[in-house]
């Protein structure tokens, strides 16, 4: 597999490392107990495309939010995550 | 008590002999370690990318890389090294991380790195087959031409890549930072692969 990273280009899987889902959002601090277990524990079984967060971590050292199907491993959009590239790309 | 002396020395001053290794004959591969050089990574603060490359052109003449790639100035090389950073590399404290302080104070956030890399310069006809043993970066000089930069691993360690100015006969240079307390390992590693084509081992002070 090889991911293609916006600031480096096609590099070998070796180079990233895998976070996980990309889509709970930290909950408010007054959110209650619920939505902060859920936040913490519980994940979607995606059987499809999924967003993911992955570190260029033997590149560039960017964060990087990949779209990849979990049934077929295809990579179908990799961009910056918020945050990376100090000011690229908003929240 | 004893007296604690420091004294500045390369990271593979125990590992670099310099002579001849490998096979018999004309080396293919030539390793120079290039040392004493000033080395600072420029990170722009959150929103200053602008700003910092403003200052670079001012500082240097030259605007910094914003893509993977290094570019020559009078007397320093700018070296990309990821989204809005890059690395000064340059000699006699020119450019050293005192001298560029003032320069960046503001846009950008500065880090000493001139005694945590190692600096290996590596050329001769069977550079380029040796180096795609340990790299996954196509070094075709159509797609990695002068000046071609990359952020990569080689052997599980981060290192920068960059082709410098090709040699008076035509010979490509590839230029390698590695984290100095890795530098050891991933020269042996670097040895044993060029062993086949014959290798020349040296070091020198003067900026490839």
């Amino acid at each position: 597999m090889r991911i293609v990273c916006p600031f480096c280009g096609e590099r070998e899987l070796g180079e990233f490392t895998y976070l996980g889902d990309a889509k709970p959002k930290r909950p408010a601090a007054d959110a209650g107990e619920d939505a902060v277990y859920d936040y913490v524990y519980l994940r979607d079984n995606v059987a499809g495309p999924m967003t993911e967060h992955w570190y260029h971590g033997g590149g560039c050292r960017a964060w990087l939010k990949v779209t990849r199907n979990t049934l077929t491993h295809e990579i179908s959009a990799v961009e910056p995550a918020a945050g990376a590239g100090a000011a690229k790309v908003g929240a | 008590m004893a007296e604690f002396s420091w004294d500045v020395r390369s990271p593979l001053d125990r590992a670099l002999i310099a002579g001849s290794y490998g096979a018999q004959g004309d080396a293919g591969v030539s390793l120079t370690e290039i040392r004493n050089f000033d080395l600072v990574q420029v990170m722009a603060r959150r929103g200053k990318a602008g700003e910092m490359a403003k200052a670079a052109q001012a500082r240097v003449g030259m605007a910094a890389p914003e893509t993977p790639k290094a570019v020559d100035t009078a007397d320093a090389t700018l070296i990309w090294s990821g989204p809005e950073q890059f690395l000064v590399l340059s000699k006699g404290g020119r450019h050293s991380i005192e001298a560029l302080g003032s320069v960046f104070a503001g846009s950008a956030l500065l880090s000493d790195q001139s005694h945590a890399r190692a600096l290996i310069s590596i050329s001769g006809d069977k550079a380029r087959t040796m180096l795609a043993k340990l790299s996954s970066i196509d070094l075709h000089p159509d797609v990695f031409g002068v000046g071609a930069a990359a952020a990569t691993s080689m052997d599980h360690t981060s290192v920068t890549l960059w082709r410098g100015k090709d040699l008076a006969d035509g010979q490509a240079v590839f230029n390698l930072l590695v984290f100095a307390t890795f530098a050891e390992s991933l020269w042996h590693t670097i040895l044993d692969s060029a062993a086949e084509y014959g290798v020349t081992v040296g070091h020198s002070e003067e900026l490839a």
